[in-house]
């Protein structure tokens, strides 16, 4: 997979349409059954169908009259109720807007921008991915013609790794919460989860450059970024750290103090041929190790699966880890 | 605040809902008045968002069960049938819910006891107020229901806006209750209607006013009472709006000076009581004695011949009951119940009548104390003419002409002598007693008759109101029997309902019988009937009715096809309508606009096609009309409505500009 395509997950702008013809012959049927409207029972939808069946068998028993007109009724709500979702079902548009980070076992905000073009005000409808690997769902209390509102899942994937985004599951229990109505909106995306975030058990590799004793670039040693401060040079600190102009105004020695006053250079490794288990403890590991690291301000490399990324600091590269972490282990096109 | 309110809304209809549902057990009157009481007070407090039963769930649940002990005790000892126990049990429930926390859970589980509760008031109950708690119910939990669905999916404090989703609930509603009646009337019957309870016992007191006497004292107020307190169906169907005729049930031969008397010995029970020689032309009727009947005395046609095959109804039962003549005057059922079927058969008015062996010694008594003054009054009007029918007669139109028919009387010692010749007015019992003891004074033998006159169609039924209870005069004519006649001006014979609330009760009465008639008594054998209408309408039908008749099927067909597909079609109008007023109605103006300058939309050819042929030709208007054309597009199939004003503003910018392409070009091509 291509950092183009895990960009994805971030910048997903696809719109899912009720559509309303796709395909031809046997594909279209497919399709067709999978955007099918789904039923099921609320809890009170369970005990309504109940106690309608036992009116039913009173009337037909009995052959008293007002039962029969009750049946009618209760029928008659169970109609209209599935009436009413479908029309609160129609003309739905989602946008999925993505999320900033997705890391596995951890809630993660999800947006989605939906849109009614059918007429009238939709109410009580609930969004969430089709499937399901990934738990949560948004909330849209209502939604008039025409306008577009930003609602927000509280999602949560239970492990790293890209994953395939079919659909966006649409679902109501309105008019009456008897029933749990859905429908399928076909939007495929990819979403890429990056490693749990745990606690770094093990140390992180010996640093490839930077003030390791005496050796290394000299350059790396005055730290890096801008300067903050500078205060009096304690014992046994390295003497070219002293800023000799200020020294000689202040009478004593005054180093200078940086953003960052060591920066290192590291290369995390996953050792190719580790079992799943041993993997995704590893990426984990070096997720955390690379949090904290670049937190540091040292600068983070990675040499997994035959490739390495050269060290770099910042937030970017952290993301890249991460990138080609969630993606260890999972060939191209082999997401979820 | 406003979400607050709004929860405070959707649990007062959650309320309201389980107290119509309650009331459709109350309203069979056969629930414990304890029971009752329990519920009203629980209801209350709800209604007033007492929820007194917080955090007391173990002891509430303890009561219940105690309640449920002490039910299923009075089961046991007979005291108390099993289904009210069980109704009664279910409104305990509710009440127990109604006064806990609000939750919802809690509140589908009110609902859900609510619908028990409503299919126990139509085991409990046939009366015409069911179906208001049924409709009311269905509103109120429709809207209840609807409302917590939306709460439940809202974030804290926030609100939703009601109007459109009352309205929708409300058609939702609204489409739920037609759906029942299409259900109720085209679902297959497959059994007969023996289990429902279509008895219970009358609101008030019963309101007829048969007894064993008539006493000349009384007011006349039940003339205006509209209660109906009888049914019958004819054979042969007379066909008429209103029976005009006379439904005797009691006569009196003793009058003491201030009222009529019979005597109270009872024959032995039998299942039928022969009262004539069955003449060769009869009319048959099946009569229902309604609860605000209210007496066991039987009522049929004059002149009943046979009564037979009685049947007594109580809340949970329907059995045969024996008949028990009072010779001469009256029969009676020999058990009490709440209502009775009876069938009976009459001499038909035409038919020549028999003199079954009255006594006339038995109908010439008078009282010792009689006023001298009737007498000589009665030889005055008759003069010397002695044949009863024709003496009876001159009376009659004597108190028809000259005197007043009033219901407001007040109390005297000699009723019949201030009647005759201080007040000169009365009600029926003082014309009918007037004639009576007058033609006697003639030694002409005559009684006073007591029951109903009249009768109103209702379907195909005819109904009896306790207004239309009568009295009036029976002269014995020798080889004919007794004669009636009435000396009550025919126009205050029946009901006299001059109120607003009269005319409000029979109203409603009228809509009971329809939904008794059309509801509760409704079977397989009118389904086919209908069916049959619907697919050949009666041909031996006389020319008058054929036609209402065999349309009608066809017109309810029609309403509930029309019905099925305004519900389809609504919300499709709804979204056409919204298209129109939003971009529609931009792109008819501006085809409008553009037709008035000569540009107008080819053949097939769309405002697209016209804005892409105005560019191929750069025309000088083509930049401003493809700007429009594209914002009326992303309004009508994208997703970018127009916002108020908008639509105005581009038919204005099209004006203008093509006002500026004429000031520009025109007068250089002219």
């Amino acid at each position: 997979m291509s950092a183009a395509q895990a960009q994805s997950a971030a910048g997903m702008q696809r719109t899912a349409h009720p559509v309303k013809k796709q395909g031809r012959g046997w594909g279209r049927m497919r399709e067709r059954a999978r955007r099918r409207r789904r039923l099921g029972f609320t809890r009170i939808g369970r005990t309504y169908v109940v106690l309608t069946v036992g009116v039913g068998f009173g009337a037909l028993n009995t052959g008293n009259n007002l039962l029969y007109l009750l049946l009618g009724l209760l029928l008659s709500m169970i109609i209209v109720s599935g009436v009413l979702s479908e029309r609160a079902l129609r003309g739905i548009t989602v946008r999925r807007l993505g999320t900033d980070a997705a890391f596995a076992q951890e809630p993660f905000a999800f947006r989605y921008a939906v849109t009614r073009t059918a007429a009238g005000t939709t109410f009580a409808l609930h969004f969430s991915e089709e499937g399901e690997l990934l738990t949560g769902s948004a909330t849209a209390p209502y939604l008039r013609q025409g306008e577009e509102q930003i609602i927000r899942a509280q999602c949560t994937a239970p492990r790293r790794g890209p994953y395939r985004l079919t659909g966006v599951k649409v679902t109501t229990r309105y008019p009456l919460g008897l029933f749990s109505k859905s429908t399928i909106l076909p939007l495929e995306d990819l979403l890429l989860v990056y490693p749990r975030r745990a606690f770094a058990c093990g140390s992180p590799d010996e640093s490839e450059l930077g003030p390791v004793g005496e050796a290394g670039n000299p350059r790396h040693n005055d730290g890096s970024g801008d300067i903050l401060g500078l205060r009096e040079l304690g014992e046994n600190e390295d003497a070219r750290r002293v800023h000799w102009k200020k020294s000689a105004t202040a009478g004593r020695l005054l180093r200078v103090e940086r953003e960052r006053e060591e920066r290192r250079s590291f290369v995390l490794q996953v050792r190719p041929g580790l079992g799943a288990d041993a993997l995704e403890r590893r990426c984990e590991e070096v997720g955390a190790q690379t949090q904290r690291l670049i937190t540091l301000g040292h600068e983070v490399g990675l040499e997994a699966d035959g490739k390495r990324l050269r060290p770099a600091a910042g937030t970017g590269q952290q993301k890249r880890i991460l990138r080609a972490l969630a993606q260890l282990g999972f060939g191209p096109g082999a997401a979820e | 605040m406003i979400a607050a309110r709004r929860r405070r809304l959707t649990l007062l209809l959650r309320d309201l809902a389980a107290a119509s549902a309650f009331g459709s057990m109350a309203i069979s009157g056969q629930l414990p008045l304890w029971g009752m009481a329990i519920y009203g007070v629980a209801l209350a407090l709800a209604l007033f968002d007492r929820r007194v039963l917080s955090g007391r769930g173990l002891l509430t649940a303890l009561v219940l069960a105690g309640a449920g002990i002490a039910l299923y005790t009075l089961v046991a000892a007979g005291s108390l049938d099993l289904v009210l126990a069980a109704c009664t049990f279910a409104g305990f429930i509710s009440a127990q819910r109604l006064l806990a926390p609000p939750t919802p859970q809690l509140d589908a589980q009110v609902h859900l006891t609510s619908l028990l509760m409503i299919a126990g008031g139509a085991a409990l109950s046939a009366d015409l107020l069911f179906a208001l708690t049924l409709v009311a119910f269905c509103v109120t939990a429709t809207f209840s229901l609807g409302f917590s669905v939306v709460e439940e999916s809202l974030p804290e404090g926030a609100d939703f806006p009601l109007r459109p989703l009352a309205g929708r609930l409300a058609v939702g509603a609204l489409a739920a209750l037609l759906g029942a009646a299409v259900f109720f009337f085209a679902f297959p019957r497959l059994s007969w209607n023996l289990v429902g309870r279509k008895v219970s016992p009358s609101w008030g007191a019963p309101t007829t006013g048969m007894s064993d006497r008539v006493s000349l004292g009384g007011d006349g107020s039940i003339k205006r009472n509209p209660r109906v307190v009888l049914r019958a169906t004819l054979e042969p169907d007379p066909r008429v709006d209103a029976l005009d005729g006379y439904w005797l049930g009691t006569a009196f031969d003793t009058f003491t000076g201030t009222e009529w008397v019979g005597n109270t010995q009872l024959g032995p029970p039998q299942q039928q009581i022969e009262l004539a020689r069955r003449p060769a032309k009869t009319v048959h009727q099946r009569i229902e004695l309604l609860p605000s009947y209210g007496s066991r005395v039987l009522v049929a046609l004059d002149t009943p011949t046979l009564l037979a095959n009685a049947t007594a109804h109580g809340t949970s039962y329907s059995s045969r009951v024996g008949l028990q003549e009072v010779k001469g005057q009256e029969v009676r059922f020999s058990e009490g119940a709440i209502s009775y079927t009876y069938h009976a058969f009459s001499a038909a008015p035409d038919a020549p009548g028999g003199d079954p062996g009255h006594d006339p010694q038995r109908y010439l008594g008078l009282p010792p104390t009689l006023d001298a003054r009737v007498k000589a009054l009665a030889e005055r009007v008759v003069g010397a003419d002695r044949e009863p029918l024709a003496a009876a007669r001159k009376l009659q139109s004597f108190l028809q002409s000259d005197y007043g028919y009033t219901l407001e009387l007040s109390p005297s010692d000699d009723p019949l002598a201030d009647f005759l010749f201080v007040r000169k007015e009365g009600h029926c019992e003082h014309f009918a007693t007037a004639l009576a003891v007058m033609l006697r004074s003639l030694e002409i033998p005559a009684r006073v008759a007591g029951g109903f006159f009249g009768g109103e169609r209702v379907g195909k039924q005819y109904v009896v109101r306790a207004g239309d209870a009568h009295a009036w005069t029976q002269v014995l004519v020798p080889g004919r029997g007794f004669v009636t006649v009435d000396a009550t001006p025919p126009a205050h014979r029946v009901a006299q309902a001059d109120t607003v609330f009269a005319a409000l009760v029979r109203l409603y009465e009228t809509v009971e019988e329809w939904w008794r008639s059309a509801v509760v008594d409704y079977s397989f054998i009118d389904q086919a009937r209908f069916a049959r209408d619907l697919i050949r309408p009666p041909r031996s039908a006389p020319e008058s009715q054929a036609g209402p008749r065999s349309l009608a099927p066809w017109m309810i067909a029609a309403a509930v096809a029309l019905a099925a597909y305004a519900f389809w079609r609504f919300p499709r109008r709804q979204r056409t309508a919204a298209e129109r007023t939003e971009a529609t109605l931009l792109l008819e103006g501006l085809e409008r606009l553009l037709a008035r300058h000569q540009l107008r939309v080819g053949a097939g050819e769309g405002i697209e096609e016209l804005s892409s042929r105005l560019e191929a030709q750069a025309h000088p208007l083509a930049p401003t009309v493809q700007r429009a054309t594209r914002r009326y597009l992303e309004a009508r199939f994208g997703t970018r409505p127009l916002s108020p004003g908008e639509r105005q503003h581009w038919l204005d910018t099209v004006a203008r500009a093509a006002q500026q392409v004429e000031k520009t070009y025109l007068p250089k091509s002219a």
